[in-house]
């Protein structure tokens, strides 16, 4: 037993030093994501650079897991290591800014053959971060709100309409809080964007601490529908209430919602709409770290991962995700009926309009900071 | 015998300074790996972002006062419902005249301690919800309306998870204590005319208050730890410590905060043994 153990560990320790030509890709986000490159995009970079192998390490879903992976490269970072651990990691937005500030990412962009079919503006700026030229977005997602048609004849289609149609159907708009994932943050987002004013300036910055006092009205308000609304547990608990006829209404990630339905975990008749001023959404990153042992390589799993065929199979069709690079590029290579789907309910227009970013950092922290402290009274 | 004082105590030294090598390395580790991240964690509560200070501790106050409140409500009510369920549960097993049913209940009432907390909130979240399995059983037997169902994702979540989890392990100290009491007792008092439900509440429960306590204890620090199951049925406003510090860290980065909120519930831990220890003391005096 003692031999048996020691000898697992010192295979444990042998493993990295035999193999020189392994790819170690940290990725945040849920099991989907280690699923992804783990079953689709690490097998297909494996084909095609022989004696390669892709190792995806999982640090857990939502911002803990982008915040694991913040704490490895500081921890290098602080220890002065020469060579880091990570030759790819996938982190969400709000964290490559702080990335960046600190110079651990690499400038890649420019050097692989994807990086200029990339425009969108949020590949340039990370919630009021300059990252242009060391992200590129492994896909886009969107909140939107997912209804039942049998209970909701018609979806509100703004802020305003969703209180009124709340206020009528008590307990029957569910979201899931801010301390639950991303999609209940999304809503409260979307909530001051609609009524705290100076939403462009809450997206782009300057920040300025004086705002907040704006934002008192917005919050009653949101106390006062919190009253009338179904408080879920975790973005998955949301679609559960859905599913179960708990609520009628709430917000959700669209790739969520798409993978809930194709699993038949969500009726097929369900649908998705998107209230005005609009909801957040997001990207998720991949960076490459300045201290990558292997950075040749790395560019190249980007590369590969944000060429049109991938985006096209991966990403949309399989996923269920928007594309990280502009969708003009993906479509060519999509059935049109994939394309449809995706956007049937919800579409480029929709998103060009209303799929907002979420505010930059320090708005971010500032507003649920305040939605803390009212609901604490 | 023949030994003189003198010689013993010139030879004690030497065994002292062995026994103190001997366990030096147990120290060590439990100074290393447990005292000093403990001690690291609290001092990073006094300090913030303009250095040292109560900073922490007055935004913890601000924004999470309901939280600690509504934590100290779910622990106690949880704990008093332990106290109660597994003293019924260990009298009857002790007690008890039908063998059969004693003999199920033992094999039945540990089962939950061999089941994880994050599976626990994980069927409950089903169990629980507004149209979930409970409120289906209830509505099916015509107990409640079905406009009446309500979801259970609150404090009566929490509680009935930490109450299920932690009966059995209470219960299993308990019985064990309750089956070395001396039976002589109990059937003396039986003799004289005492019912079971007396002889339970004023023979047995007196002689095992202690292992009660211990168990109690145990729990209340047990539950004051979890995390899984407030996040998976009420990661809310209000919703328990531990929910909290996990929000600092992820929402914010935040570990001072998070470390405030830690120091907070070690020192309602710490309140809860001292007040069990002064109790102990009191009777023993």
């Amino acid at each position: 037993m003692k031999l048996s153990l020691a000898a697992l560990l010192a295979l444990g320790v042998s493993v990295s030093a035999l193999h020189a030509q392994e790819l170690t890709v940290l990725t945040a986000g849920d099991q989907n994501m280690v699923d992804y490159i783990n079953d689709y995009l690490g097998p297909k970079f494996e084909a095609a650079n022989p004696g390669v192998t892709v190792r995806a390490v999982g640090t857990g879903p939502g911002d803990a897991g982008s915040q694991k992976i913040l704490e490895r490269f500081e921890a290098q970072d602080k220890a002065g290591t020469a060579v880091w651990d990570a030759d790819v990691a996938v982190v969400h937005e709000k964290f490559a800014g702080p990335m960046v500030a600190n110079g651990w990412l690499a400038a890649y962009r420019d050097q692989i053959a994807t990086g200029k079919l990339v425009t969108r503006a949020n590949a340039d700026m990370a919630l009021g971060a300059d990252v242009k030229g060391r992200v590129m977005p492994m896909f886009n997602s969107q909140i939107a709100l997912a209804y039942n048609p049998a209970l909701v004849a018609t979806p509100p289609a703004s802020f305003d309409e969703i209180k009124t149609w709340a206020a009528a159907n008590p307990k029957m708009f569910g979201y899931n809080g801010i301390k639950g994932g991303a999609s209940g943050v999304g809503f409260v987002m979307g909530w001051v964007y609609a009524y705290g004013g100076n939403a462009e300036q809450l997206a782009n910055g300057p920040f300025e601490a004086g705002q907040t006092a704006n934002w008192t009205a917005a919050f009653d308000a949101l106390k006062a529908f919190n009253a009338n609304a179904t408080l879920t547990p975790g973005n998955a608990g949301t679609l559960d209430a859905l599913a179960r006829g708990d609520i009628a209404i709430g917000p959700v990630w669209v790739d969520m919602f798409y993978s809930w339905k194709a699993n038949g975990q969500l009726p097929e008749e369900f649908k998705l709409s998107l209230p005005a001023p609009g909801l957040p959404g997001q990207p998720m990153h991949y960076v490459i770290p300045e201290k990558a042992p292997q950075a040749e390589l790395a560019r190249k799993f980007v590369e590969l991962a944000t060429s049109p065929e991938v985006q096209a199979e991966g990403i949309v069709a399989r996923f269920n995700w928007y594309p990280g690079i502009d969708a003009q590029h993906v479509q060519a290579n999509l059935d049109p009926a994939v394309w449809d789907k995706l956007f049937l309910e919800i579409t480029p227009e929709d998103i060009a309009t209303k799929g907002r970013p979420f505010p930059i950092a320090p708005y971010n922290s500032a507003i649920l900071e305040a939605y803390e402290a009212h609901m604490a009274q | 015998m023949a030994m003189s004082h003198k010689s013993l105590s010139r030879s004690a030294l030497p065994g002292q300074i062995a026994g103190l090598a001997l366990v030096a390395p147990a120290l060590l580790m439990i100074a290393l790996f447990f005292i000093l991240p403990l001690a690291g964690s609290v001092a990073a509560s006094f300090r913030g972002a303009e250095g040292w200070g109560l900073g922490n501790f007055a935004k913890s106050w601000a924004l999470y006062r309901r939280d600690i409140l509504f934590t100290l409500f779910v622990v106690l009510v949880s704990v008093g419902l332990v106290a109660l369920l597994s003293v019924a549960i260990g009298g009857y097993l002790t007690l008890g005249r039908n063998l059969r049913a004693a003999a199920l209940l033992k094999w039945l009432y540990r089962w939950p301690l061999f089941v994880p907390f994050i599976v626990v909130g994980q069927v409950l979240r089903g169990f629980l919800a507004k149209g979930g399995l409970m409120n289906g059983a209830l509505v099916h037997s015509g107990l409640i309306e079905p406009a009446a169902a309500m979801s259970w994702y609150d404090w009566r979540g929490l509680v009935f998870a930490f109450v299920w989890k932690q009966v059995p392990f209470v219960t299993l100290l308990l019985a064990g204590a309750m089956a070395s009491v001396d039976r002589h007792t109990l059937e003396a008092a039986q003799n004289m005319g005492a019912g079971r439900l007396r002889i339970l509440l004023q023979i047995l429960v007196p002689q095992v208050a202690p292992t009660l306590w211990t168990g109690l204890i145990l729990s209340f620090v047990t539950i004051m730890s979890v995390l899984s199951v407030p996040l998976m049925i009420n990661a809310q406003n209000p919703t328990m410590i531990t929910a909290n510090i996990s929000h600092r860290i992820i929402a914010y980065g935040d570990y001072g905060v998070a470390n405030a909120l830690g120091t907070i519930s070690l020192l309602m831990t710490a309140l809860f043994a001292w007040v069990y220890l002064r109790l102990n003391l009191r009777d023993k005096a």
